[in-house]
């Protein structure tokens, strides 16, 4: 899961994304490879049940099973959490390769938060990735920082070294459906335009994200809510089901309920 | 005085500007193949006087003036 710029809602996204293969019955673990700055442990309720980071398990210092967190949300979600104490200057290639290979005989999906930034502990991100989710804001800082993390990732990642192509899948977070309208904010065709990658979802602003961070219940849970119902769209499509993309720009919501309110 | 009805909106502005941006920036990183060659050797004569743990070199336009920014970032101290 890569970015680019921070701030765009990365960390949540991969909280949403890896319960939501859970809940489609796909075993999945996420890491936080932020070294240094722990998040997504919060965003997943499971910050009081971290004892051991993935820095201990590259380094040997702990068993694989042991650092695993197990989430109260789901059997099949699986949790490493980043190491607090060191920094990114402690990643090393091989014990990632080990890793990441370790957890892909395990698990159906293995998903690593990047940090944001296009430094070393990027580089280390998506150095064996086989596909990368690149989540931007429809907002021109984001989507150019996108480009550039795009760009290392297509030249320094293993598979593109070894002659072959990292696959990228855009999710567009934030989108204000009123600003689109009104021509004020870049639309999702602006952004496909920009960056030619496939689009994999399409995310509208909600007021609920904050308070699912406040609870460390991932927004995902709550069926009510428009971003919520966007990323189980986002993990069907993922677990390889057809499912259409929504227009988050131009809601038709409102407009059925009230034809569907005249009916009852 | 109608200024309201004819104002540009800011998406197309946007657009324009990122599309001529990111252009810029993917020329950048694609114009010097010997980029990764030349990070490699000013990382090996800093190396000789002091630790490094990355460089980064970028192709900026100050004014009217084409400059080579290098970034290096130094080993922190143990």
């Amino acid at each position: 899961m890569i970015s680019g710029k921070g701030g765009v809602g990365k960390t949540t996204t991969t909280a949403n994304i890896g319960l939501g293969v859970a809940l489609n019955e796909k075993k999945c673990v996420v890491v936080d490879f932020d070294i240094g700055q722990r998040n997504l442990d919060m965003i997943l309720g499971l910050e009081n049940r971290v004892v051991f980071d993935v820095v201990q398990v590259m380094d040997e210092e702990v068993g694989l099973k042991q650092a695993l967190i197990k989430s109260k949300m789901s059997p099949n979600l699986f949790f490493l959490a980043a190491s607090q104490t060191k920094d990114k200057s402690v990643l090393d290639s091989k014990k990632i390769l080990k890793l990441v290979t370790t957890l892909s005989e395990e698990f159906d999906f293995v998903i690593l938060d990047a940090p944001a930034g296009i430094e070393s502990g990027y580089e280390h991100t998506i150095e064996f990735a086989d596909r990368a989710i690149v989540v931007v804001n429809p907002e021109v800082s984001s989507i150019r920082d996108a480009d550039r993390a795009i760009g290392i990732l297509d030249s320094k990642s293993q598979k593109v070294k070894d002659g072959g192509e990292v696959m990228k899948y855009l999710i567009i977070n934030r989108i204000d459906p009123k600003m689109v309208q009104s021509g004020e904010m870049l639309s999702s065709e602006d952004i496909l335009d920009i960056l030619s990658i496939p689009l994999l979802g399409k995310i509208p602003e909600d007021r609920g994200i904050v308070d699912a961070s406040n609870q460390g219940k991932p927004i995902i849970l709550d069926s009510n809510s428009a971003a919520g119902r966007a990323y189980s769209r986002i993990a069907a499509r993922i677990c390889g089901e057809q499912v259409a993309i929504e227009n988050v720009e131009m809601p038709e919501n409102n407009f059925m309920q009230k034809i569907k309110e005249m009916f009852k | 005085m109608f200024s309201f009805f004819h104002k540009k909106s800011s998406a197309k502005t946007a657009k324009d500007r990122l599309t001529i941006a990111i252009m810029s920036d993917r020329q950048n990183t694609s114009a010097f193949p010997f980029m990764e060659q030349m990070k490699a050797e000013i990382i090996e004569v800093v190396k000789k006087y002091i630790g490094v743990k990355a460089i980064e070199i970028k192709k900026e336009l100050v004014g009217d003036v084409e400059a080579l920014s290098i970034d290096v970032q130094l080993e922190t101290r143990a």
